[in-house]
């Protein structure tokens, strides 16, 4: 995909890119970097011209009024979470190792990630530690689905969030390149947003060999 | 300059399950109506197979920097700001996004107090009314949306007078596992019934069985829900003029203590005053106790029919939690999108010996929203090699079996407006302040432990527990915050849903529930909304 609208310098985007990689790794399967992740986020804090995909994927919505406003506000707000924590990472990373962050060999990358990961708000950490169950760097809850709080995630969370994001949301957000992280994972997913909207997309294959319940191969009841 | 629009018989505040089906009702009837309703009038053209966008961008659920609420655990402390129990704010509310699982309450829930005696620190309460006077109304709901599911094959439910409109929907193969492990442990399974049409139905085709359906609107317009089914029969009756982006601020008084008309806000900011002989709030429990308590005046300086101080208190959320297994053959579990489903109400009905007060609903379900971007285990890490490795074996080999957690209603935990946070329209938000109940704990605690049971007898591997610890909101249901009862003193509305104090004021959605039982609510809300709007119309010529 062609990206045209980009925030990052070349150094903050190096940065991003190589942390995504460390975050989600490539091995036997491919990771962040060849899934692109890092133009996923790039994209995502150019503005508010790629927030939603029109859902036949033609396009993107143009956003007005009250919710371009709170938009710009969520953007701005990533914005300079990804600035300073950059700029944090390069500084602990030139204390630690006299090298910036890019310049370090991956055993010493996830040792400054590691690093970052816990030093939140003195919040973040109570909740981290009191809250048994968490989402993958998203909202300190003990639910199994929840609605996704950004606002709330300090730098480190947010990096995370956004590779899950760049990895496995649909590829026009300018991430999971060519469905590489829906491969990885094993989603044989729709081939595009527009097989979904058309109705096209049917997931009866992975249904039971079997389709009826256990208990009912005697009909459905007759007293209809 | 206010805006005078045309009186009409109903005014319905919100266009969501319970004011859609009230509408529907209403207008089949005769009656004029219009429906206010905050958020937008969408179509099925604007909703598609995008994670990113229904979950994590507030595509579908409300934008918390637009539309706040606060929450917390004590009247002590400061609220902080927290999207604390969402719902869609559009026309079809909760229906646009549900997975539609739409089991009946059973007879006990309507009188659990008597079952199960008094609770301490609970207000647990009989309804004023029983299952057999609901049963007419969920019989005429499961037909209008062609509900798929299978009569008596719950052995917990309550009589019914027919079967459902379609067979069940086609066996998953986390339903698959769900029924092999309650059969090994002797405990009862049914196909859930559910809000989508396993044929054709009533001159609609088959619901299309994707991958994103819980969480997502639905492209097809193929799934029953209020949008596609209740709007269209109202508008079809031309007596329904929904107004979308309509916010109601206020409902004002007239001389004699009635509600004169509904002030609201369209999107372009005019106010207008809608006047009408009745009024129906169906905004959901918290949007609902929220706008009675804006709604001040000489005569209820508290809030709209709010003399007892019972607006927004014994509001109940129930909790989603679950247990999660793997297995070594795939399971697919997004597969229709990891909710079409098997379910057992085995735990549901209250038992002394457990040593806690009621049950809850169990079934089978997915782990991701389709995908894992939005979903993670307790003990799992959250990136690196590791999480990579988690994400490849878990997505198609693993499900959750999940319960639906019955909380106990209790005086002190309520809905009221924030004294700090507004909305971006200048309004006070909803403040929840909440405490589970230990009854709330140790029922959830039960209950995953059997949904880890029922996965351990499937052949699930690495069952990991995860025990509902506190009430969240996760569920999006919703309930108790103007409790109907006979008693003026101990409820705010009376068998009918009429609130005790203003003659012309109806609630339709579940803030008249007393309890919010261990089920899905929202078969019984249309169920309740069909019941009153049938009342209303009947009882027109009365007042």
């Amino acid at each position: 995909m062609n990206i045209h609208a980009t925030f990052f310098d070349n150094h903050q985007r190096a940065t991003v890119e190589a942390a995504m990689a460390r975050i989600i790794p490539s091995d036997d399967t491919p990771g962040a970097r060849e899934a692109r992740t890092v133009d996923f986020v790039d994209r995502y804090l150019s503005g508010i011209d790629y927030i939603y995909a029109l859902p036949d994927g033609s396009g993107f919505e143009q956003l007005e009024g009250r919710r371009a406003a709170a938009w710009q506000q969520r953007v701005d707000l990533a914005r300079s979470k990804y600035v300073a924590g950059i700029a944090e990472l390069d500084r602990l990373c030139l204390e630690q190792h006299r090298a910036q962050f890019v310049h370090l060999d991956e055993h010493e990358q996830d040792e400054m990630l590691r690093r970052i990961e816990r030093a939140g708000t003195p919040e973040a950490e109570r909740a981290w530690r009191d809250t048994p169950a968490i989402a993958y760097g998203g909202p300190v809850e003990p639910a199994l689905q929840q609605t996704n709080a950004e606002a709330d995630m300090d730098f480190f969370n947010l990096l995370v969030t956004h590779t899950r994001q760049g990895f496995l949301a649909d590829p026009i957000y300018g991430g999971n390149r060519d469905q590489l992280g829906w491969q990885v994972i094993g989603f044989p997913g729709p081939a595009s947003l527009a097989e979904v909207h058309a109705g096209r997309y049917n997931t009866l294959d992975f249904f039971a060999d079997n389709r009826v319940h256990r208990g009912q191969e005697d009909n459905h009841d007759r007293q209809a | 300059m206010t805006g005078k629009p045309d009186r009409v018989d109903a005014v319905i505040i919100g266009a969501g399950a319970s004011g859609a089906a009230a509408a529907k009702v209403l207008t089949e009837r005769g009656l004029r109506v219009v429906a206010l309703e905050k958020g937008p009038w969408r179509t099925k053209e604007s909703f598609g197979g995008d994670e990113l966008a229904n979950v994590n961008r507030y595509n579908l659920w409300p934008d918390p920097i637009l539309n706040p609420r606060t929450s917390r655990t004590s009247p002590e402390v400061a609220a902080e700001v927290d999207p604390f129990c969402p719902v869609p704010q559009m026309v079809g509310g909760g229906t646009v996004h549900w997975q539609g699982w739409l089991p009946r309450f059973t007879p006990n829930d309507f009188r659990l107090r008597t079952v199960a005696g008094d609770l301490a620190g609970t207000t647990l309460a009989d309804w004023p009314i029983t299952y057999e006077e609901l049963e007419p109304y969920y019989d005429a709901v499961e037909w209008a949306f062609g509900v798929s599911g299978q009569a008596g094959a719950n052995h917990f439910e309550g009589p019914r007078r027919r079967g459902y409109p379609c067979p069940p929907m086609p066996q998953s193969r986390y339903a698959e596992k769900f029924h092999d492990g309650c059969a090994k442990l002797g405990w009862n399974s049914f196909p859930t019934p559910q809000a989508a049409l396993s044929q054709p139905f009533n001159g609609r085709p088959a619901t299309v069985v994707s991958a994103f359906a819980q969480q997502h609107g639905d492209p097809t317009g193929t799934r029953s829900s209020a949008l596609n089914v209740f709007i269209p029969d109202a508008v079809a009756t031309g007596r329904y003029e929904l107004r979308p982006e309509s916010y109601v601020r206020e409902l004002v008084l007239d001389d004699r203590g009635r509600i004169k008309a509904a002030v609201y806000e369209d999107a372009a900011g005019v106010m207008f005053e809608q006047e009408a002989d009745v009024f129906l709030l169906a905004c959901g429990a918290v949007e609902t106790a929220r706008l009675m308590l804006m709604s001040t005046s000489a005569r209820f300086p508290g809030g709209l029919a709010n003399g007892n101080d019972l607006v927004g208190r014994n509001v109940t959320f129930h909790e989603y939690s679950a247990s999660v297994a793997t297995f070594d053959d795939p399971i697919y579990a997004w597969a229709g999108g990891g909710y079409v489903s098997a379910s057992s109400f085995q735990f549901y009905e209250h038992d002394a010996s457990r040593g806690f007060v009621s049950g809850g609903h169990i079934a089978a379900a997915g782990v991701g929203i389709p995908l894992p971007i939005n979903w993670g285990l307790p003990g799992k890490p959250t990136w690196g090699v590791e999480a990579k490795q988690v994400d490849r074996d878990y997505f198609n080999h693993s499900m959750a079996v999940a319960m639906v957690l019955h909380d106990m209603p209790q005086h002190d935990n309520r809905v009221d407006l924030d004294d700090t946070v507004v909305d971006a329209w200048g309004l006070p938000v909803a403040r929840i302040t909440l405490i589970p109940h230990e009854n709330d704990l140790a029922q959830g605690r039960f209950l995953v432990d059997r949904c880890g049971e029922i996965l351990e007898a499937a052949g699930g591997k690495d069952v990991t527990k995860v025990y509902a610890e506190k009430v969240t909101g996760n569920c999006s249901h919703q309930h108790g915050t103007a409790r109907m009862g006979d008693d003026p003193d101990t409820s705010v509305t009376d068998r009918h849903c009429r609130t005790h104090e203003v003659d012309n004021l109806f609630i339709v959605d579940g803030s008249p529930f007393p309890t919010a039982t261990g089920a899905n609510p929202t078969l019984t809300i249309m169920a309740n909304a069909w019941r009153v709007a049938e009342f209303i119309v009947t009882s027109k010529g009365n007042r």
